[in-house]
């Protein structure tokens, strides 16, 4: 026997010959599977824009990246239009982490519906559930107790500096370094602890109620919040100096991904993406809430709009949130922490809706009510869904790899985007 | 509360305001027929006394009689959130124009609106499904879609309840859909 011939019982050229073509063939089973994420759908165009999309002109091709493709923070689906290694145009592909929350609280009751709010962005929880519980309190006139706003805001501000703790590391990821991810998992792990104590979960953390929150400060959050305030700023400026004084990392940044005010303003953009193109909208001065006109902190901008200034204004914002904690320990006043409320709801027929700012831009909810128990309709407005709709209009041109950077940037959340 | 917005609305958009312009909280609301959208929009966004640059959301409601397109506003000029409800469209073939003209990034959100509640938006270019997969063919926020709990309930019972587009007019007597006054 010659070292050609394939031994009996071996997969041999003659053996997968005994049925290729059949539908036992592996190989034709495992086109068939993968068929699934073709990039081309197999049905003809629906609108004007895809069948312009789908069509390749010369020297152009698909390539599909996702859903699981580990950079794109989710479950998303985005298929590329390719010259050589540039993107011409790009189609993002939604909705396979989408669970229909909006139906969801149309049937659960005002109190229920609070819960379905919280996975909507996992690294921000606390925002996902402000706007919806200040929308009901509007609908119900209630007066929220000044101690619970403050606990609000405290609660608020600590998710944002983990959440922004964890772009930064996340970004850093996409782009290759493996370094700052694990740094800005310590700040992210002593404060999702710490607010575990206050509010009994680590990621979910449904802690604000209609009328105020669900418990008071207690001895645990205090002292470790003591205790992480007094290393904060210094640990997080060393995290700092990883990147902003990388060279890779700011030559890459620079100049990635540049979108105008006007631009982002017609993209209905918000938040720190906003703020970086130099429009200096903040809905927590913007458009006031809570205590935020009480407390004292700047808004910081950005003129150039790339994905280096995107990432340095986050880092800003994290110095003014610490500010803003500070501020709130310091005035925090005593009294009742919820407003009494009945236990069933029933609003009166109207309309309510609130905005606030959180650390991807404008949550917003719109909750209309129809009398009953249960929100007739309640519309979840969510920062990341419009944000990565700006990813096409910033990545044409920009090389295959910058799309993970640019989308990274732009920090969206795929719980968020397909609700 | 935004006292002399109200006038302002009020003495700019007689010709199209279709009910009083209400305000509650931080919060002025007007109402308009579908087809003044355009002209409404335009003039909020363009003339120095309004000046409404930031599309803070845009939304479908389906009131169980009829459906609407809420849009909200917000603006330098004013301390107020600015509601703008697109009203009276049609159940059986609700159609709008869309906004994209003065704000791209409404593209997604009247894609989602029509994912959800299978409102037209005449002019937005790329009007597809955006969450639920293409061969889809019912609208879920609509208020006669029932979840599965409900299905034997729901107009449409026993054929594919969830797969089923449905009009409160053709919905047979034991169906319960839950309406709103407008």
């Amino acid at each position: 026997m010659t070292a050609t011939t394939p031994r009996p019982g071996t997969r041999g050229h003659d053996h997968a010959g005994s049925f290729a073509g059949t539908p036992d063939d592996p190989r034709v089973q495992l086109d068939r599977d993968l068929g699934v994420f073709e990039p081309i759908p197999p049905y003809p165009p629906r609108t004007e824009r895809e069948s312009e999309f789908y069509t390749l002109r010369d020297g152009e091709m698909f390539l599909n990246m996702g859903p699981q493709h580990p950079s794109t923070h989710g479950v998303l689906r985005v298929v590329l239009k390719l010259d050589g290694e540039k993107v011409v145009d790009l189609d993002p592909v939604l909705g396979y982490l989408h669970r229909g929350v909006e139906k969801l609280c149309e049937n659960a009751d005002y109190h229920q519906a609070i819960c379905y709010l919280d996975p909507l962005e996992y690294v921000s929880s606390l925002f996902c559930e402000w706007p919806g519980v200040m929308a009901f309190e509007k609908l119900l006139d209630v007066q929220v107790p000044r101690r619970a706003e403050y606990i609000r805001v405290l609660s608020g501000e600590l998710n944002r500096v983990a959440s922004h703790a964890l772009f930064l590391g996340w970004m850093a990821l996409d782009l290759g370094g493996l370094t700052p991810i694990l740094w800005s998992f310590i700040e992210r792990d002593e404060i999702v602890d710490m607010l575990a104590s206050l509010t009994g979960q680590r990621m979910l953390f449904n802690y604000f109620r209609i009328g105020g929150v669900n418990g008071d400060l207690n001895h645990e959050f205090m002292s470790r919040l003591g205790d992480w305030m007094s290393k904060a700023t210094e640990q997080i400026e060393a995290g700092n100096t990883l990147l902003n004084e990388n060279e890779i990392f700011v030559r890459r940044m620079r100049g990635l991904g540049t979108i105008d005010s006007k631009t982002a303003l017609r993209m209905a953009m918000s938040g720190p993406n906003l703020r970086a193109t130099g429009v200096p909208f903040d809905v927590r001065r913007a458009h006031p809430y809570s205590i935020y006109p009480e407390l004292d902190f700047d808004i910081p901008t950005r003129a150039e709009g790339d994905c280096l200034a995107r990432y340095l204004l986050r880092m800003d914002e994290i110095k003014q949130s610490l500010r803003i904690i500070d501020q709130c320990l310091h005035q925090m006043p005593d009294g009742p922490v919820i407003a009494k409320l009945p236990r069933l709801l029933r609003p009166r027929p109207g309309r309510a809706y609130a905005g606030i700012e959180g650390p991807r831009g404008q949550y917003a909810a719109y909750v209309v009510s129809d009398g009953t128990d249960q929100p007739f309709r309640m519309r979840i407005h969510d920062p990341s869904f419009i944000h990565l709709q700006a990813v096409g209009v910033m990545m044409p041109g920009h090389l295959v790899a910058d799309t993970m950077a640019v989308m990274a940037s732009l920090d969206p959340i795929m719980g968020g985007v397909d609700k | 509360m935004d006292r002399p917005l109200k006038v302002r609305l009020e003495r700019r958009f007689a010709d199209q305001l279709t009910g009083p312009v209400r305000q509650r909280h931080d919060e002025t609301e007007i109402r308009i027929g579908p087809g003044d959208v355009i002209q409404v929009i335009t003039a909020l966004h363009d003339e120095p006394e309004f000046r409404f640059e930031f599309l803070a959301d845009l939304a479908g409601v389906d009131t169980g009689e009829i459906m609407q397109v809420v849009y909200h506003l917000w603006s330098t000029t004013t301390t107020d959130w600015l509601r703008v409800i697109a009203d009276g469209l049609s159940r059986d073939d609700p159609r709008v124009p869309s906004v994209t003209f003065m704000w791209k990034g409404a593209e997604w959100m009247e894609r989602e609106a029509y994912d959800m509640f299978g409102i037209t938006f005449e002019g937005n270019r790329d009007l597809r499904r955006i969450y639920l997969p293409p061969d889809y063919q019912s609208f879920p926020l609509r208020k006669d879609f029932f979840l599965p709990d409900d299905a034997a309930r729901s107009p449409g019972g026993g054929v594919r309840p969830m797969e089923r587009t449905h009009t409160p007019r053709n919905a047979p007597p034991t169906a319960t859909v839950r309406r709103a006054g407008a």
